[in-house]
């Protein structure tokens, strides 16, 4: 009678651990993102204000550890702007529609917080930026703009300020956008603004 | 008997619960996301040309180009000065610049896998101990 007992002990152990063993999650990766090839661009450089009109290739922030190439966005068929690919190794993309960086006027530069399932993405730390943290821009024509960070903002996607992201301003400054706050489904609730403004250029 | 009508009871008790657990892992479903509008425009296009190339008359914001010619017919009203924006055409809305990683609910399902599965032992060995016990005190 004994054995019958100790058999259905040991019958149950060997179930429960089947069944554990049988459920495993899928593990998120997180992929760093180290600064490769260069983008190539296709740009006739005009003379405009400030620098001068040059694509941006590069961007680098040395706070939060980025070093990214830069790719150009333009509009989506919705009307809204264009982001990076989601891809293992995204990069950060400037709206062809704004001004260059260093030009007088609000350069857009965007990037992702996460894609997906490759885990995190460039822009992942932008929200750890402070004020007076640098901001390097490479230009196609080899000068850099070098930004320094004024503020950092969170707002809510529904209340996007266009106005102070896209609006006329009198210098040469600065937007890097990406998503922030709380999840929902596969997106964000909020958006992750940087405004800086050029402290310096180098030829 | 009646022993043995306990431990069947036990065993009976641990194959449901067993069998019951798996469920919650069926239910995941591990695909990743991605959004449509992430569409790669690697730099071809001329940067000079001021119109979009997805949407070129759909916008409803739409301001005079800067420095080109107006090849985009100007739906909106202008909300500035006269002036060229510095930003040729402002997009509509926020930009979609995250997805979630859609593995991290594999995580909770994980949990509760686990949960159910330690509950199932719990029981089983439970019901075998109250066997036992009665085995020993009664006949």
């Amino acid at each position: 009678m004994t054995s019958l007992s100790r058999r259905a002990f040991v019958t149950a152990a060997m179930a429960s651990l089947l069944v554990s063993c049988g459920g495993h999650g899928t593990d998120s990766t997180a992929p760093e993102h180290p600064g490769s090839a260069p983008v190539p661009s296709r740009t006739s450089a005009k003379a405009a204000h400030g620098l001068g009109r040059s694509v941006p290739v590069g961007l680098r922030i040395p706070a939060i550890g980025v070093d990214t190439p830069v790719m150009q966005l333009g509009l989506a068929a919705d009307g809204s702007v264009q982001v990076p690919p989601i891809t293992a190794h995204d990069r950060a993309g400037w709206y062809r529609n704004s001004p260059t960086p260093g030009q007088t006027g609000p350069s857009v530069i965007l990037g992702h917080v996460t894609v997906g399932t490759y885990g995190d993405g460039v822009f992942r730390r932008l929200a750890q930026l402070r004020k007076g943290d640098r901001i390097v821009a490479r230009l196609e024509n080899g000068r850099t703009a070098e930004f320094t960070v004024d503020a950092v903002r969170t707002v809510a996607k529904a209340d996007f300020p266009s106005d102070e992201v896209y609006g006329d301003v009198d210098r040469p400054e600065l937007r890097l956008i990406t998503c922030g706050g709380a999840r929902t489904g596969t997106g964000y609730l909020d958006n992750v603004i940087v405004f800086a403004a050029l402290s310096s250029a180098t030829p | 008997m009646r022993r043995t009508v306990l431990s069947t009871m036990a065993l009976a008790c641990t194959a449901v619960l067993a069998s019951t657990v798996p469920a919650f892992a069926s239910g995941a479903s591990p695909v990743p996301t991605v959004h449509p509008t992430a569409t790669a425009a690697p730099s071809q296009a001329p940067a000079g040309s001021a119109t979009p190339s997805a949407a070129p008359s759909a916008v409803p914001t739409t301001r005079p180009a800067s420095g080109t010619p107006s090849a985009v017919p100007s739906v909106g009203t202008p909300t500035r000065a006269p002036s060229p924006a510095q930003v040729a055409v402002v997009p509509k809305g926020a930009p979609d610049t995250g997805v979630t990683p859609t593995a991290s609910k594999s995580g909770g399902q994980g949990g509760l896998i686990g949960g159910g599965a330690a509950a199932a032992f719990v029981m089983g060995g439970a019901a075998v101990f109250v066997v036992r016990r009665r085995r020993a005190t009664g006949e």
